[in-house]
């Protein structure tokens, strides 16, 4: 019995190697060095001194980075738009049809979509959105509306919008895709059904019935969706290093496009590290504040 | 009035399915053209079909293909192995320290990737692995793995401790109560982190670009952005290398359309 025992008190770790293995050599030291790395002027070779706070001292005076961070918030704030309504609607509209088939449908559209590869997506919107040939504009001109048609992705007045509309109705730039639509629907359809007879026999009117019902219901995905555009969008790379690399001149320059450049086009390993650290303890902060704000949405019900 | 609604609501559901659809039925449809059908008449149906597109678009994205399964492949038995053996260590035994390592595994889900982009390349680089299959392997584990852990522990949280207690009455021991019984138990979560993870390594875009250079490790990803487009079929070919390379999800996708919508929608947990 006492051996027994003693086995199980080491089992645990035995089975706790393999991830921990994998977690200190590719995150913990990884992560120890994105902080330590902050305070070096580092190139990932030859040259490592310690500079102490120089890099975050330049961070704050750096303008690109600064405007980069208010376009994070710009497109933050859109984000958080668009996943409170279009998907929102979609969803209580394909709810309310009560038609199995069309919510099959709809659903399995949807889900499709989000399973063609990010990068298809990015390079299909591109040519969508191509000035000369692109299917908008040829679309604007066969329509008679060619004074309309622009290059999109070439035109820093147009730019950051038309990499913002990337998956439109859905906005795909933070990849989230159709996930909130199939969130909200699924909390929906789990919503048990005598709960609306109940409403249905005191008469309530839709619109309460939304209020009332739906809302509180569905509370805790519209939460998830949002902090999850929130945490995205300060993280956004993919379709703006695909589509513009940050131009034209600066236009969609964001966080996580000028950290790759500083890091890997001009090697100031160090100066990256410490936009990095920058932008986490951001993210940390966005998501307490985040927690603690909607905390309060979830005591409704 | 309430009839006019229900319609309008129709009408408006049927928009957004459009909208969204639209873009991939151009993609397919064009992907059959050669270069000036594409340009000049974008939105009809091919007047000839021509497959040879997909002939030259699949010399050029079948080895990124072949590279990115293996990759993906690889990704998902290692973090179904560390997850299911991490998870269940967690789920099975009372040790000293359990709380605090399963929340130094939960903390990672909080630092976001890219500010590990550059101390990965550098750990990957000297280790050697830079430009290997073993650097695009090991560190998109070691993410996905945390993820894992993390819903495989709730799953079997849900498992029954009299099922434990009985296997122990038989003298069971670890490895049989794990194979015999907690995984296919846990099938349905299981399958969501294949899912999850699966699609997170075919999609992976930054981190193949960092780590390696050249095509013989080239992933997917990176291949569909440097397409070359030739001077007959211009587009054409491009199209049709991104369709080929949706094709294993969508095919996938088919198959297993239930937990697909779990895994799609469970990731959303990680952040």
């Amino acid at each position: 019995m006492k051996k027994k025992i003693r086995f199980r008190t080491f089992k645990p770790y035995l089975f706790l190697i393999p991830i921990f293995a994998l977690l200190i050599i590719f995150k913990y030291i990884p992560f120890g060095m994105a902080i330590t790395k902050s305070f070096f002027n580092w190139n990932g070779a030859n040259l490592n001194e310690f500079i102490g706070l120089e890099n975050f001292v330049e961070a704050f005076h750096d303008k690109m980075f600064l405007e980069s961070i208010v376009r994070a918030f710009f497109v933050m704030v859109v984000q958080v738009l668009i996943v409170l309504t279009i998907p929102l609607l979609t969803a209580e509209l394909l709810y309310a049809v009560r038609s199995k088939k069309m919510q099959y449908f709809t659903r399995t559209a949807i889900t499709f979509t989000m399973v063609v590869p990010t990068v298809v997506v990015i390079l299909l919107w591109q040519w969508l959105l191509n000035g000369d040939t692109g299917v908008i504009n040829t679309f604007l001109r066969d329509i008679g509306l060619s004074e309309l048609a622009k290059p999109w992705l070439g035109n820093s007045q147009t730019a950051l919008g038309s990499v913002l509309a990337v998956g439109f109705p859905w906005l795909g730039m933070v990849s989230l895709g159709g996930m909130p639509f199939l969130l909200y629907f699924g909390a929906l359809q789990s919503i048990p059904t005598d709960l609306f007879e109940a409403a249905d026999l005191d008469g309530v009117t839709l619109f309460q019935r939304i209020r009332m019902i739906d809302l509180p219901m569905i509370a805790s995905q519209i939460k998830l969706m949002v902090t999850l555009a929130i945490i995205n969008s300060l993280q956004v790379f993919d379709t703006v290093y695909i589509l513009t690399k940050g131009g034209p001149g600066t236009s969609t320059m964001v966080p996580a496009v000028y950290m790759y450049e500083q890091g890997f086009s001009y090697r100031r390993m160090g100066y990256c590290s410490a936009l990095g650290t920058i932008l986490f303890i951001l993210i940390m902060l966005l998501t307490l504040v985040n927690n603690k704000f909607l905390k309060n949405t979830e005591t409704m019900d | 009035m309430k009839k006019a609604a229900s319609v309008l609501g129709r009408v408006f559901l049927g928009l957004i399915v459009l909208l969204v659809l639209i873009p991939f039925f151009l993609l397919l449809s064009n992907s059959f053209k050669w270069s000036e059908e594409i340009v000049k008449t974008p939105f009809s149906l091919p007047s000839v079909w021509h497959f040879t597109n997909y002939v030259k678009a699949g010399e050029q994205v079948f080895r990124p293909m072949l590279n990115t399964f293996f990759v993906t492949v690889c990704v998902i038995v290692i973090v179904l192995i560390t997850g299911t053996l991490a998870a269940y260590a967690f789920v099975r035994f009372k040790f000293a320290g359990s709380t605090f390592l399963y929340l130094a595994i939960m903390a990672l889900l909080m630092i976001p990737g890219f500010v590990l982009l550059i101390p990965q390349f550098i750990q990957i680089t000297n280790l050697h692995m830079y430009n290997t299959f073993w650097g695009l392997i090991l560190p998109p584990a070691a993410a996905s793995s945390a993820t894992a852990t993390f819903l495989l522990k709730t799953s079997m949280e849900g498992l029954s401790k009299s099922l434990f207690e009985a296997a122990d009455m038989e003298g069971a021991g670890e490895i049989q109560i794990l194979t015999k019984i907690v995984v296919p138990l846990s099938k349905p979560t299981l399958s969501t982190v294949v899912i999850m993870t699966g699609l997170a390594a075919w999609n992976n875009y930054l981190w193949p670009l960092v780590s390696t250079t050249g095509e013989n490790t080239q992933q997917i990803a990176v291949a569909l952005t440097k397409l070359i487009r030739s001077a007959v079929e211009g587009n054409g070919v491009v199209f049709a290398g991104y369709v080929t390379a949706s094709l294993p999800l969508i095919i996938l996708f088919c198959c297993a359309s239930r937990s697909f919508v779990a895994g799609l929608t469970q990731g959303a947990v990680k952040g």
